[in-house]
C-alpha cells in the first residue's frame, strides 16, 4: 500500500453549510483498489462532505485540505475537480430537460478527453453499458432524469460513471429507491467498476448495499465527524445493533 | 423615420389606388379606420407595457431602401433547396414591391395557386373577397387599420380541397434595410382536408440606428376549412433598427388542426399577436413560441385562443429566453364563448432568465363563459437552478457550457417542431445569443 499515492485524501476537513458547520474534521486515504463506507445516520454530515469533497457552491470545506492524486482540489471548480478524477453519484439526480442521455453524456465525456469522441466508438460504448445495466435503449434518447423513477435514476448515475470510468467515486446513497432486483444490477456495475487502480467510497445509512460491494473499511460518520473505522464486520454490527451504540459512546468521548 | 402622435394617412398615392372598387373601398375604409382612432390608451391592458407612439411613424418619409446581405444569403440558399425539392416552393416579398414565386420542378398539387394579393385581386376575386380583410380590419384595432390601408402588395395562398402539399413553402418578407416602412400582408386559405406547411420569414431594418429606426406593421390571415391540417411557423428575425407590429389570425372549422410556432429572435421594439379562433366542432389548435431576447430588446407579445365552438381544444406552450437587459411582457388570452361546451384549453408561459437586469412579465386571461370546459394556465419565471449547473459540472461541463445546454434544453421541445429546413439555423439563431456566455 506504501508504495502508491491515495487517489482521495482528505486532512481535518471542516464543510460549512450556510453558515452552519456540518462536518467537523475528517481525515482519510483511498488508495488505488480500495473500497471505503461512510455510515452513519441521517444527518450526520456525510452527505454534505460528498458535495463539498465534488465542489458544490453551497458547501465551503472552511479547514483542511483535500487531494485528488495528489492534488489540491480545494481551488478547483466542480468540473475541473471531475475532469481531475472525481465522480459523485448523487443522491438525487436533477432532471435535465431537452438534453437526452446520449448527448448529455457526449458532452461530458468530451469535456473529459478535451475532443469529441467518435460517434460510432462512443454509440458503441454506450450500447454495451446500458445494456450492462438493464437499461432499455429508449433511454438514450430520453431527456436526463426528466420523469424517470428513482431507480431508474439511481441506473443513469452509475451508467454515467461506467462511461466517463473516474479514477475515484463517491456514491452518495445510491442504494436509496432500489428493489432487490435493481439493488443486484446496481451493484454488479459498481463491481465492474472497481478494480486496483480505482478507489470507490460508498456513503449509506443502510448496510444492504454492502452484501453486494464489499468495502475494505468502513467508517461511521455521527454529527460531521468520523467516530469509528473498522472493517467489514462494523457494517453488520450497525445493521443489528442500529447506531445508537456508537453514537452515545463517542459523545461521551467527545 | 420620426414618431408622430399626430400622424395621419394621407389619400391614397396612386400606387395604392388600384385594383377592384371593392379593394379600394377597403383600404379607404381602413385609412378612415385608422386616421379617425385614438391612439390605444396606456392604461388599457394591451398597451400596458409599450407605447403606442412608438408605432406612429411618419411613413411617407420612408425611404426605399437596398435589402441587407441575409436576404440574399436565405434566397440563394432556398433556391437551392426549391430545386432539390426540399421545398414546395419559395416566395420572396422584398419590402411588398416585388413578390416573386418560385415553384419546386416537382410542380405543386392540382389547383394550388401562390400569387402576389394584386394578382389574387384579379384572378380570383371571389376568394379575396371572402377573406381578404375577415379577420384583421379596422374594428381589430389602429395599427391592424394602418397595415389595411397602406399594404403595398402581399401573398396570396390557397390549397384547394383534398391536397397535401407535403414540403413546406417558405415565404422571405423581406423590409429594407435603412429607415424602411413595411406593410407585409398574407392571406392562406386551406380547403376541406387538405395540408400545409407554411414557413413566414420577417427580416430586414439595419444593424443599428444611425441611419434611423424602420417600421414594420405586418398582417397574416389564415381560413382553415373543415378537416384541413396547417403548419404555421412565424420566424421574425429583423436586424436591431426596427420596430414592429405584428396581427396574426386564423379561423378554423369543423375538424380542422393548426400548430402556430412564433419564433420572435429580432428588432427593437416588437409587440406581436397570434390569435386563432376555434370556430367548428372538434378543432384544435397548438401554439408553441419561442423568444429569446438579448440586449435592450422589448417584446410585447399577445396570444388568443378563442373557441367559439363546443369541442375544441387548444393548447400554449410560450417560451421566453432573456438576457442583458431585455424585456418580455407576455398576454395570453383563452376566450370561451358560453354556447362553446365541452372545450379544452390549456396555456403556459415559462420565462428563462439568464441574468439580473431582464424583465418578464406574464398575464394569463380567462374569459370563460361557460363551466362545461377543462383549462388551465401556468407560468414559471425565474433563472437557471444552480443545482442543475452543478450537477452538469460535477460531470467535468464547464458553466458556460453548462448554461448553453440547459438553454438549449429549455428551447429543444419547440425546436423539434419546427420543420428540418428551418432547424439549423434555428439553432444557430440560439447559440449566436448563448455565446458571449
Amino acid at each position: 500500500m506504501s508504495d502508491k499515492s491515495p487517489l482521495l485524501e482528505f486532512n481535518d476537513v471542516h464543510v460549512e453549510v450556510e453558515g452552519k458547520e456540518v462536518v467537523k474534521g475528517v481525515s482519510l486515504k483511498i488508495y488505488p483498489g480500495e473500497t471505503h463506507a461512510i455510515m452513519g445516520p441521517n444527518g450526520s454530515g456525510k452527505s454534505s462532505l460528498s458535495n463539498a469533497l465534488m465542489g458544490h457552491p453551497l458547501y465551503t470545506i472552511t479547514k483542511g485540505e483535500a487531494f485528488i492524486k495528489g492534488e489540491s482540489i480545494l481551488k478547483m471548480k466542480a468540473d475541473e475537480r471531475s475532469r481531475a478524477g472525481l465522480f459523485l453519484a448523487f443522491q438525487y439526480p436533477l432532471a435535465v430537460p431537452g438534453v437526452s442521455v446520449a448527448n448529455f453524456l457526449r458532452a461530458a465525456l468530451k469535456s473529459h478527453r478535451g475532443e469529441e469522441a467518435d460517434m460510432s466508438d462512443y454509440r458503441g460504448l454506450l450500447k454495451k453499458e446500458m445494456a450492462a445495466l438493464s437499461i432499455d435503449p429508449s433511454f438514450a434518447t430520453r431527456y436526463l432524469n426528466d420523469g424517470f423513477s428513482g431507480g431508474e435514476k439511481k441506473r443513469i448515475e452509475i451508467l454515467q460513471m461506467s462511461i466517463l470510468n473516474p479514477a475515484m467515486a463517491l456514491l452518495d446513497e445510491t442504494d436509496s429507491g432500489l428493489d432487490i432486483d435493481a439493488l443486484k444490477t446496481v451493484s454488479e456495475g459498481i463491481n465492474r467498476y472497481q478494480d486496483e487502480t480505482k478507489g470507490l467510497l460508498l456513503v449509506t445509512h443502510y448496510q444492504r448495499l454492502l452484501n453486494y460491494v464489499k468495502p475494505q473499511h468502513v467508517h461511521v460518520m455521527a454529527a460531521g465527524k468520523f467516530v469509528k473505522s473498522g472493517g467489514p464486520e462494523l457494517a453488520l454490527k450497525l445493521e443489528d445493533e442500529g447506531y445508537d451504540w456508537i453514537v452515545n459512546n463517542s459523545a461521551v468521548g467527545a | 423615420m420620426k414618431q408622430n402622435p399626430e400622424y395621419l394617412i394621407n389619400e391614397m398615392s396612386p400606387q395604392l389606388h388600384r385594383g377592384p372598387d371593392w379593394l379600394k373601398a377597403m383600404r379607404r375604409s381602413n385609412r378612415l379606420g385608422f386616421n379617425e382612432s385614438k391612439l390605444p390608451p396606456r392604461g388599457i391592458h394591451l398597451w400596458r407595457y409599450t407605447d403606442p407612439r412608438k408605432f406612429m411613424l411618419a411613413v411617407d418619409q420612408a425611404r426605399d431602401s437596398d435589402f441587407a446581405g441575409e436576404c440574399d444569403t436565405v434566397a440563394s440558399t432556398e433556391t437551392e433547396h426549391v430545386k432539390k425539392g426540399r421545398l414546395a416552393a419559395f416566395v420572396t416579398d422584398l419590402g411588398g414591391r416585388d413578390i416573386n414565386v418560385l415553384v419546386s420542378p416537382k410542380g405543386l398539387p392540382n389547383g394550388v395557386t401562390i400569387c402576389s394579393l394584386s394578382d389574387a385581386s384579379e384572378k380570383h376575386f371571389d376568394l379575396i373577397r371572402e377573406h381578404l380583410y375577415q379577420l384583421i380590419n379596422r374594428k381589430t384595432g389602429k395599427f391592424e387599420a394602418m397595415n389595411g390601408a397602406l399594404w403595398n402588395d402581399g401573398i396570396f395562398i390557397h390549397v384547394p380541397d383534398n391536397q397535401i402539399i407535403e414540403k413546406p413553402i417558405h415565404l422571405l418578407r423581406e423590409a429594407g434595410r435603412e429607415n424602411s416602412a413595411a406593410f407585409p400582408r398574407l392571406v392562406v386559405i386551406v380547403g376541406r382536408n387538405s395540408e400545409i406547411t407554411l414557413i413566414d420569414e420577417y427580416g430586414g431594418g439595419s444593424p443599428d440606428r444611425s441611419n434611423g429606426i424602420s417600421f414594420s406593421n405586418g398582417a397574416v390571415e389564415i381560413f382553415g376549412a373543415e378537416d384541413s391540417r396547417t403548419r404555421y411557423v412565424s420566424l421574425q428575425r429583423y436586424a436591431p433598427a426596427m420596430n414592429s407590429y405584428f396581427t396574426h389570425r386564423a379561423k378554423l372549422k369543423q375538424n380542422a388542426s393548426m400548430l402556430t410556432i412564433p419564433l420572435v429572435f429580432g428588432g427593437e421594439l416588437c409587440k406581436q399577436s397570434f390569435g386563432v379562433e376555434l370556430a367548428g366542432e372538434g378543432a384544435s389548435s397548438k401554439m408553441y413560441g419561442l423568444l429569446f431576447g438579448t440586449g435592450r430588446q422589448h417584446f410585447d407579445n399577445h396570444t388568443l385562443h378563442h373557441h367559439s365552438a363546443g369541442k375544441t381544444n387548444s393548447d400554449i406552450d410560450f417560451k421566453v429566453v432573456l438576457k442583458d437587459r431585455a424585456l418580455s411582457a407576455y398576454t395570453g388570452l383563452i376566450r370561451i364563448d358560453n354556447k362553446a361546451r365541452t372545450c379544452e384549453a390549456y396555456q403556459e408561459n415559462r420565462n428563462l432568465l439568464l441574468n439580473k437586469g431582464t424583465r418578464a412579465e406574464t398575464i394569463p386571461e380567462l374569459e370563460i363563459l361557460n363551466e362545461d370546459v377543462s383549462c388551465s394556465h401556468g407560468a414559471t419565471l425565474g433563472s437557471i437552478d444552480e443545482e442543475s449547473i452543478f450537477y452538469l459540472n460535477a460531470r467535468g461541463i464547464d458553466k458556460s457550457t453548462a448554461v448553453r445546454m440547459i438553454v438549449g434544453g429549455f428551447v429543444q421541445s419547440t425546436l423539434k417542431l419546427v420543420p428540418d429546413d428551418l432547424k439549423e439555423r434555428l439553432s444557430e439563431f440560439v447559440a449566436t445569443r448563448l455565446e458571449a456566455i
